[in-house]
C-alpha cells in the first residue's frame, strides 16, 4: 500500500469512528445554533486527531503535509455529512491569507490555533451591493484617522458573518486612481463598534449569508495586510489559495444512483420510468458527464502525487457539475409528479432532490458565476481576449455610475 | 492501469502528431469526398510504416504488444488530422476478435497480415439502426454465409471480415475471407470511409464464437472499437476547438477580435469543457480494458466524445460565419467525419442503453 493509501485508510477509519457523534444522523433535527455547537466540538476533535490544517505549517499548528493529504481527507470526510460547513470559508481563505500576510506573528499564531480548533470563525468581506464579479469596483472606503483607519460602507453575501469573530476585508483607500490600484486589504474585528451584521434569508430558507454594514469602524494600522493601494494583489492571492479542494462531480447535489433508484421506483405511462427512453438518456448523459469529471479529478490527484501540477481542466468541475445538478434535480421532481410537492427545508441538498433544486442557483453564482468561469476558461486557458471594459485605466471617481 | 500517460506514451502522441501533420492535408482529403473507392494512400502507408497497425497485437504475430491506451493516443492524432481511411479501427476490431476468440490456426493465418497492415480487416455487425441486431441479416449454416452485410466501414478494401450472423435463431460470430465476395460501394457523405454492402452467397466462413456468448463477444469487440473511435472523435473535436479559437483571435468585427464577444468566447469555452470531459472518459476507458467496468467506461467515452465532436463541428462552422460553409476551407471534412464516426460503432442511442442497462443492474 502506498503512503497515500495508508493515509486514506487512517482518515477513513477516523471519520467512521466520528460518524455516530457528528455525522448526518447526529445532526438530524438540530437548529442552527445547536448544529454550530456540535460543529465546534467536531472541529476540535478533528484538530486533536491531526486532521485540521493538514497542509499548513507545523509552527502554526498545522500538520505540514501536502495538498494530496488534504484532499484525501476531505474526500473521506465528505461521505459522512459532518458539520464542517461553518469553517469552510474561514479555514479556506481568510485564515490562510492571515498566515501569509499577517504582520504580527504572535497574533497570527494565536488566531490560527483558535480557528483550527473551532473556537473562532473568520469571514471574507469582498462582495458589495454594487458588484460581486467586478471585485475591484468595490465602494466601501477606508480613510486615514489619526494613526489608523476609519471604514464606512457595506458588504454583502458574507458567509457566516453572523458567527464570525474576525473578517478580512478589501476597501478603497484612494478613489482618484484606477480601480485596481486604490484598494487596501485589512483584517477587522467583527465585534468592533460600528459593525452591523444582518442575515439574508435565501430562497431555500436558510440564512448563512449576510449584509455587513461599517459605520465609522476604527482600526489601527497594524490591521493592514497589504501595502496601501496593494490590496487587489492580496485579494487575488486569497482566491488562488483554494485551488486544491476536494471536488464533487454531483455538484454537491444527490448522487446519480439516487436518480436511478427513483427511476426504478416510479412509473411513467404505466411502465417503470427506468424503461422510458427520455429518462434513460438523461441518466446516460449525466453519467458520462460525471464520469468525465471524476476521471479529471482522479488524474489531478495522481499528478499531485507524482509531484506534477494538475492541468487547468480541474476548473471545469463547478461549472459543469452544478449546472447539470440543477437540471437533474428538476427532472427528479418531474418524475415524482405531485408527490414532489412535500418539502422539508432542513433536508440536505446531497440527499433530497427538492432541496438540491431550490439551492442549486446559489451554487451557480457563489464563488464565480457560470459566466465568470466561462470567461476565465476562455481568457486564461484558451488565450481569448478580455471583454470590452470601458472603465479600464479610468480613475475610480471618474467612472460613470 | 494508471490514467497518467508515461513518457513512452507521450512520445507516441508527439511523434504521431508530427508525422500526420506533415503527411495529411485537407487538400489531399477534399477530392476524396467526390469519388467512391478511394482513400488517402499516404495516410495508410504511414500507419503501416509507423507500426500503428501492429500496435495492440501480440508479439508472436508481429505485433508490438501495446494496448488500448496506445491505440487511443494514435487515434486521437488521427482524429486531429482527419486521417484518410477507416482501417486502423476496423482492422484493430477484426484482429482483436481473432486474437480473443480465434483458434491458433486462425490467428496464424490472419494476424501477421493485419499486424503489418498488408491485410485489411472489417467488422460487420450492424443492421441499419441496430449495431448488434438480435436477428442479423446474414445467415450462417453449414460453414457458409448467405445474405447482405450493409454499410460496412472499410468494406470496399477489406480482405477479411468478422460478421455477426444468424444461425437458426442464435447469434454466431463468424470470420470470412472476403476474396471474391461481391461488394457494392455506398456513395456517402464521407467517401474515404470506403463503405460497402457485402453480399454473401454460400461464402465459406468459420465460427469464432457460437450461441449467446457471440453477442457478448460482439459487444466487447464493439466496445474496444468504440474506445478507439472515441479517441479519434476527441482529437477531431480538439482540433476544431483550436481552429475556432485561432479564428476568433484573428477575425475582427466592430473594431475588436470576435473572440472578445462573450457569445463567441463562451461558445469556445464550452467546447473546451466537452473536449476535456471526452478526453478524461477516453483515458479512463482505455485504462480499464479487462476490468469489470470496461463496457460502462467505453459507453461513457463514446457518448461524451460523440457529443464533443458533433458540437464542435456545429459551433466551429458557426463561429466562422460564411467562410465556414465553403468547400475550400474544409470544415465540412470534420462535420462529415463527426457524423460518420458517430454512426460507426453504434449510435449514441445504443450506447445510452448499454450504459443504463448496467447502471440499473439489468444487464441484458
Amino acid at each position: 500500500m502506498s503512503d497515500i493509501e495508508d493515509y486514506r485508510a487512517g482518515a477513513a477509519a477516523w471519520c467512521e469512528s466520528m460518524a455516530p457523534a457528528f455525522g448526518k444522523a447526529a445532526r438530524a433535527g438540530l437548529g442552527v445554533e445547536e448544529d454550530l455547537a456540535l460543529a465546534r466540538r467536531y472541529q476540535k476533535a478533528k484538530f486533536d486527531a491531526g486532521f485540521a490544517g493538514i497542509n499548513w505549517p507545523t509552527d502554526l499548528g498545522g500538520q505540514g503535509l501536502g495538498h494530496i493529504e488534504k484532499i484525501t481527507f476531505e474526500a473521506e470526510e465528505m461521505k459522512h455529512g459532518f458539520p464542517n460547513v461553518y469553517f469552510g470559508i474561514s479555514l479556506g481563505m481568510p485564515v490562510p491569507v492571515l498566515m501569509q500576510f499577517g504582520s504580527d506573528r504572535a497574533f497570527v499564531k494565536e488566531r490560527v490555533l483558535k480557528a483550527l480548533q473551532g473556537e473562532e470563525i473568520w469571514c471574507q468581506l469582498f462582495s458589495e451591493p454594487s458588484g460581486g464579479t467586478d471585485l475591484a469596483g468595490l465602494r466601501t472606503r477606508a480613510e486615514t484617522d489619526g494613526n489608523g483607519w476609519k471604514i464606512n460602507g457595506q458588504k454583502v453575501w458574507t458567509s457566516w458573518a453572523q458567527y464570525s469573530d474576525y473578517g478580512v476585508i478589501v476597501v478603497r483607500t484612494d478613489p482618484t486612481v484606477a480601480k485596481h490600484k486604490g484598494l487596501t486589504y485589512f483584517w477587522v474585528d467583527m465585534k468592533a463598534p460600528g459593525v452591523t451584521v444582518r442575515p439574508i434569508k435565501l430562497a431555500g430558507g436558510d440564512s448563512h449569508v449576510n449584509e455587513v454594514f461599517f459605520d465609522d469602524v476604527k482600526i489601527s494600522d497594524d490591521h493592514r495586510m497589504s501595502p496601501v493601494g496593494g490590496g487587489f494583489a492580496v485579494a487575488l492571492a486569497t482566491l488562488m489559495i483554494e485551488r486544491y479542494v476536494a471536488t464533487d462531480s454531483a455538484g454537491f447535489g444527490p448522487h446519480l444512483d439516487l436518480f436511478v433508484e427513483l427511476a426504478k421506483d416510479v412509473t411513467l405511462n404505466g411502465r417503470p420510468a427506468i424503461e422510458d427512453g427520455r429518462i434513460r438518456q438523461q441518466i446516460a448523459r449525466n453519467y458520462a458527464m460525471r464520469a468525465g469529471l471524476d476521471s479529471i479529478n482522479r488524474r489531478a490527484r495522481l499528478m499531485m502525487q507524482a509531484g506534477m501540477t494538475p492541468g487547468p481542466e480541474g476548473s471545469l468541475n463547478k461549472l459543469i457539475a452544478v449546472r447539470s445538478r440543477q437540471k437533474l434535480s428538476e427532472l427528479a421532481l418531474d418524475l415524482q409528479g405531485t408527490d414532489a410537492f412535500l418539502f422539508d427545508e432542513h433536508l440536505s441538498p446531497k440527499d433530497d432532490w427538492a432541496s438540491s433544486w431550490i439551492n442549486a442557483p446559489t451554487g451557480r453564482i457563489a464563488g464565480g458565476s457560470d459566466e465568470t468561469l466561462l470567461n476565465t476558461i476562455a481568457e486564461r486557458i484558451l488565450g481569448l481576449p478580455q471583454d470590452h471594459r470601458p472603465d479600464k485605466g479610468v480613475p475610480f471617481n471618474q467612472i460613470p455610475a | 492501469m494508471t490514467i497518467l500517460y508515461g513518457e513512452d506514451q507521450q512520445a507516441i502522441a508527439t511523434e504521431s502528431r508530427r508525422v500526420l501533420h506533415a503527411r495529411v492535408s485537407k487538400d489531399d482529403l477534399l477530392p476524396l469526398l467526390e469519388v467512391t473507392g478511394k482513400f488517402h494512400e499516404g495516410f495508410w502507408t504511414t500507419a503501416k510504416e509507423q507500426g500503428w497497425t501492429a500496435l495492440a497485437l501480440p508479439e508472436e504475430y508481429g505485433g508490438l504488444a501495446l494496448g488500448l491506451v496506445e491505440m487511443g493516443l494514435i487515434a486521437h492524432q488521427v482524429g486531429r488530422s482527419l486521417g484518410g481511411a477507416p482501417f486502423l479501427t476496423s482492422s484493430f476490431g477484426a484482429a482483436k476478435a481473432i486474437e480473443l476468440y480465434g483458434s491458433g490456426e486462425q490467428k496464424a493465418r490472419w494476424l501477421p497480415g493485419l499486424a503489418s497492415g498488408e491485410t485489411i480487416g472489417a467488422v460487420a455487425f450492424a443492421s441499419g439502426p441496430d449495431p448488434l441486431p438480435a436477428r442479423p441479416a446474414v445467415a450462417f449454416a453449414d460453414g457458409h454465409l448467405n445474405g447482405q452485410a450493409s454499410a460496412v466501414s472499410g468494406g470496399l478494401a477489406a480482405d477479411v471480415a468478422i460478421v455477426l450472423a444468424d444461425r437458426a435463431g442464435t447469434p454466431t460470430l463468424a470470420i470470412v475471407d472476403l476474396a471474391g465476395v461481391p461488394r457494392t460501394a455506398i456513395g456517402s457523405f464521407d467517401n474515404s470511409r470506403l463503405l460497402a454492402d457485402l453480399t454473401f452467397a454460400a461464402t465459406a466462413a468459420e465460427t469464432l464464437v457460437d450461441g449467446e456468448a457471440a453477442r457478448d463477444a460482439a459487444l466487447h469487440i464493439l466496445a474496444l472499437q468504440a474506445v478507439v473511435t472515441a479517441h479519434e472523435q476527441t482529437g477531431g473535436a480538439e482540433a476544431l476547438m483550436e481552429i475556432a479559437r485561432d479564428y476568433a483571435l484573428t477575425r475582427r468585427a466592430f473594431g475588436q477580435p470576435i473572440g472578445a464577444f462573450q457569445s463567441i468566447k463562451h461558445r469556445i469555452a464550452e467546447l473546451y469543457g466537452l473536449v476535456e470531459l471526452a478526453r478524461a472518459n477516453c483515458i479512463h476507458a482505455a485504462a480499464s480494458e479487462g476490468e469489470a467496468g470496461f463496457i460502462a467506461a467505453a459507453a461513457a467515452a463514446r457518448l461524451s466524445a460523440t457529443e464533443a465532436y458533433d458540437t464542435a463541428s456545429r459551433d466551429c462552422v458557426q463561429i466562422h460565419g460564411g467562410i465556414g460553409v465553403t468547400w475550400e476551407i474544409g470544415l465540412h471534412l470534420h462535420m462529415r467525419r463527426a457524423r460518420s464516426l458517430a454512426l460507426e460503432q453504434g449510435s449514441s442511442f445504443f450506447w445510452e442503453d448499454v450504459l443504463v442497462d448496467r447502471l440499473a443492474g439489468e444487464t441484458a
